[in-house]
């Protein structure tokens, strides 16, 4: 579904991608974690071509994209994206939010993607507010619907920029439901996150990065628990305050 | 009576030229600020938005007309235009013709810069996101930046507004006859009354400014919605420099109004 060939990303000078090479199947869900600046949110983005990388290929569903005659907005209308800061339209309302690309982009009539919305807005658990601008929903709420805009999109693709990072700890549950609820529904997820226990649960295979290169992928328990790499050992003897093994406590991940 | 007396000639200068003739007075000002404003914004639209072109041949162009005009007295504008447009296009232009492509030649320039910062302030995760959900470039701005940076815009535009409304007094430098040309040549014909009609001039454009900026605080107001954390305008200094509360003797704690705002979501 996803594949990296030899992929490099240079930010003034300063390699921020070095050499990814990463396949990633259909229904698979892979996290991505690492400490901050090591390139994780970077390469969430070339996925979806808002960065674009300076040489190697990435193939996304059979398209290249280095070749400049592909369809930028084909391509992301089949990629849908999650953002930290959520970057709900402040100017619509939540239900709006939703619909507005399914109609401009897909050409759905208002009703046919009112329907669509509402559907999604009820699996999300937040159809009580769909009249709710940005500003009047909390942050937890206001990612959900952020999810909801995206899956309106019928995506092939969900990519997730550290989706609870910016949510209050009581807040993040309800958005991780409503993530472990897409995994289960077989959806291609690649998830940006420090949510541990998030990880453990739903994902197939986890990305370790530092310094712009990928230094292991793994089952979860191998990268969790039993780490090769050494940096892989430091940082996550850091996650956990100490070397613990057993990790159910969501609330002990202090970043 | 005799103030009355001060005050016979109060319709000329709402209306027409003295004794009669044509429109003119403070309903040609009002004509004149809203004709300019209605053809200056797309100008000014089209001038800020090519300003943020990265294209140097686009930027330039739009940089330097800004510039130029922003670096010029309006009096500047008007006699350019005045006695260069009819050698320009050949045939005579009328007065108000004149100074209306003046105030729109001024205009433009400033409301471009309006517009700039109105796209500039919108944040760039706006962008992404509708990217992402695989809008084109184009529709991105019409649905999802544009809409934004117009409701960051209006509080500039309108007190912009405002400014250009008491600028189109300039105009009487050429001889359209709106308030102040009309004042004048009412205190020239009856120097009786040349108190007066200075009064008059003054009372006229404060009442119209002072309703625009009464009408501008409204609308903010309303589109304070997106931005209810922020948004005081009756914040005072100590409030401002969150220094205590002072409490007023033999009164009781007044409800705290820069608040109230964010408090009724």
């Amino acid at each position: 579904m996803i594949k990296f060939i030899g992929a490099n990303k240079s930010f003034n000078n300063r390699l921020v991608l070095k050499n990814i090479n990463l396949e990633i199947a259909k229904g698979e869900v892979i996290v991505i974690c690492g400490p901050s600046g090591a390139g994780k949110s970077t390469l969430l983005r070339t996925i979806n071509k808002l960065e674009p990388i300076d040489d190697g290929e990435i193939i996304v569903d059979g398209m290249y994209l280095s070749d400049p005659k592909t369809d930028l907005t084909a391509l992301r209308a089949e990629i849908g994206m999650v953002f930290q800061h959520f970057n709900l339209y402040p100017h619509k309302t939540a239900i709006k939010n939703i619909t507005l690309a399914p109609r401009k982009v897909r050409g759905l009539s208002r009703k046919e993607a009112t329907e669509r919305a509402e559907k999604l807005l009820e699996k999300v658990g937040l159809l009580h507010r769909r009249d709710a601008y940005p500003v009047q929903l909390s942050g937890g709420e206001q990612q959900r619907v952020a999810i909801a805009r995206s899956l309106a999109m019928e995506p092939k693709i969900m990519l997730f920029d550290e989706p609870t990072s910016a949510l209050d700890p009581e807040l993040i549950n309800e958005v991780l439901d409503v993530m472990v609820s897409l995994a289960k529904e077989g959806m291609t997820m690649v998830v940006v996150t420090h949510e541990i226990g998030f990880a453990q649960k739903v994902a197939d295979r986890v990305v370790f990065m530092d310094n712009g290169e990928i230094l292991e992928i793994g089952a979860p328990p191998d990268i969790f628990v039993n780490p090769r790499h050494p940096r892989t050992k430091e940082f996550m003897s850091s996650v956990f305050h100490i070397p613990v093994f057993n990790v159910n406590q969501e609330e002990d991940q202090d970043f | 009576m005799d103030l009355l007396e001060q005050f016979s000639n109060i319709k000329f200068y709402l209306l027409g030229s003295y004794p009669q003739g044509e429109i003119g007075g403070l309903l040609l000002n009002i004509i004149l600020a809203l004709l300019t404003i209605c053809l200056s914004f797309w100008f000014g639209v089209l001038l800020g938005y090519s300003r943020l072109s990265c294209r140097l041949y686009i930027k330039l162009p739009c940089m330097a007309y800004i510039e130029i005009v922003r670096a010029t007295p309006l009096i500047m504008i008007i006699f350019w235009v005045y006695f260069f447009l009819p050698y320009i296009a050949g045939t005579n232009i009328t007065v108000f013709w004149s100074a209306v492509a003046s105030l729109c030649i001024y205009a433009a320039a400033y409301q471009a810069e309006i517009v700039r910062a109105g796209i500039i302030a919108v944040p760039k995760g706006q962008l992404e996101a509708a990217l992402s959900t695989g809008m084109s470039r184009y529709r991105a701005m019409r649905h999802v930046i544009l809409p934004q940076a117009f409701r960051i815009m209006v509080p500039s535009f309108l007190s912009f507004f405002v400014s250009l409304f008491k600028d189109t007094s300039t105009v009487f430098i050429i001889g359209v006859i709106e308030l102040t040309q009309a004042g004048i040549i009412i205190s020239q014909r009856e120097p009786n009354k040349m108190y007066a009609a200075y009064v008059c001039m003054g009372i006229g454009f404060w009442i119209v400014s002072f309703s625009i900026s009464q009408l501008a605080r409204r609308l903010e107001k309303r589109i304070g919605i997106f931005d209810l954390e922020s948004y005081r305008p009756d914040a005072c200094r100590d409030e401002f420099m969150l220094l205590p509360k002072k409490k007023i003797a033999g009164e009781e704690t007044p409800p705290d109004i820069s608040c109230r705002s964010a408090d009724s979501r």
